[in-house]
């Protein structure tokens, strides 16, 4: 009776007032500019397409769309780099799709037989850097060739049937 | 954006969306977050609505629907666009069902009928939080700015 007579205010002042939200939300991922290289895992794990991964002329775009994420964090899941990152932003309102968007874009290396873009400079030293640490050797200048021209020089006639 | 000064009176659309947002504007209506602090108010028909609160990706069953409905409401009007369904398209983007997000149907709308899509602010999401929808809500009153702006990173040039 005394519980009910009690009279008060629930309506929150948010507007006004900040209000984070809470522990363990998902908010908008955001990436990490340094650690990301390009590798386009993110972009397979994406449901909705929010995220893509493409070449555009000497850059390789990483991209989010906002506007289409759900919010899952697959690409977190399956960033070998720990690049994306979690945050507790909500209040994405805007007026325009174009401000929806965060694009990340990395210098390509060229091929050294054909001068073809074709690999993220920071993968291949990535994938250089990882092969020391294990004590791996590996063929830089095969590593910096791309696909066609490996397929080339290894096998350079196609095999009969 | 200028801010609307009156009272937005908003008319639900639901396009084909999964609940999830509707539910929240649902919440956002309760008198925990209460949006009739800023003038809100849920009507029965377009005719009396300032404001679309559009939800869902735009099903191709809806279209003529939802056309009829922009047209319906009185200028100068406005459509928010809830949820990244309706933003973008979202998991329903590439589906043979769906137009997929609210500029679609402004394509479509000005190619077809040559009507000028209306003023439209967009909250993504899946659901958005009442707060986001909150949000929305006081940057039309102009209580809020928008802070989502995008953003592009260029990786400097690569030394030997």
């Amino acid at each position: 009776m005394l519980e009910a007579s009690r009279v008060g205010v629930v309506t929150e002042k948010y507007p006004y007032v900040s209000a984070p939200a809470p522990e363990g939300f998902r908010g908008a991922p955001r990436i990490d500019t340094d650690k990301c290289v390009g590798c386009g895992a993110c972009s397979r794990a994406c449901p909705s397409g929010a995220l893509q991964v493409f070449d555009e002329e000497e850059y390789r775009v990483v991209r989010i769309f906002y506007g289409r994420c759900i919010y899952c964090y697959r690409c977190m899941d399956v960033c070998p780099q720990g690049a994306i990152v979690a945050t507790r932003e909500y209040e994405l309102t805007a007026g325009d799709t174009n401000d929806l968007y965060f694009e990340v874009k990395l210098r390509l290396a060229k091929c050294v037989v054909c001068g073809r873009s074709f690999e993220t400079e920071r993968k291949i030293r990535r994938v250089l850097e990882l092969a020391k640490e294990r004590g791996v050797t590996l063929n830089e200048r095969m590593l910096r060739t791309c696909p066609e021209c490996r397929r080339a020089r290894l096998a350079p006639k196609p095999p009969k049937r | 954006m200028e801010a609307i000064k009156r009272s937005i009176w908003v008319f639900h659309l639901n396009t084909g969306s999964c609940n999830g947002c509707d539910i929240e504007i649902l919440d956002v209506l309760t008198p925990f977050h209460d949006a009739e602090r800023f003038g809100v108010k849920l009507v029965g028909t377009p005719r009396h609505a300032d404001a679309l609160l559009l939800t869902g990706p735009i099903t191709r069953q809806n279209i003529d629907m939802v056309i009829r409905t922009i047209q319906a409401t009185p200028d100068p009007k406005m459509v928010v666009a809830i949820g990244s369904c309706a933003c973008g398209g979202g998991i329903w983007h590439d589906s043979f069902s769906v137009l997929g997000g609210v500029n679609e149907l402004y394509r479509l709308m000005e190619e077809k009928y040559g009507i000028k899509p209306p003023l439209t602010v967009y909250v993504p999401g899946c659901p958005p939080r009442p707060e986001a929808i909150l949000h929305a809500i006081a940057c039309v009153r102009g209580l809020a700015r928008m802070k989502q702006k995008r953003i592009t990173y260029v990786e400097p040039p690569i030394e030997k």
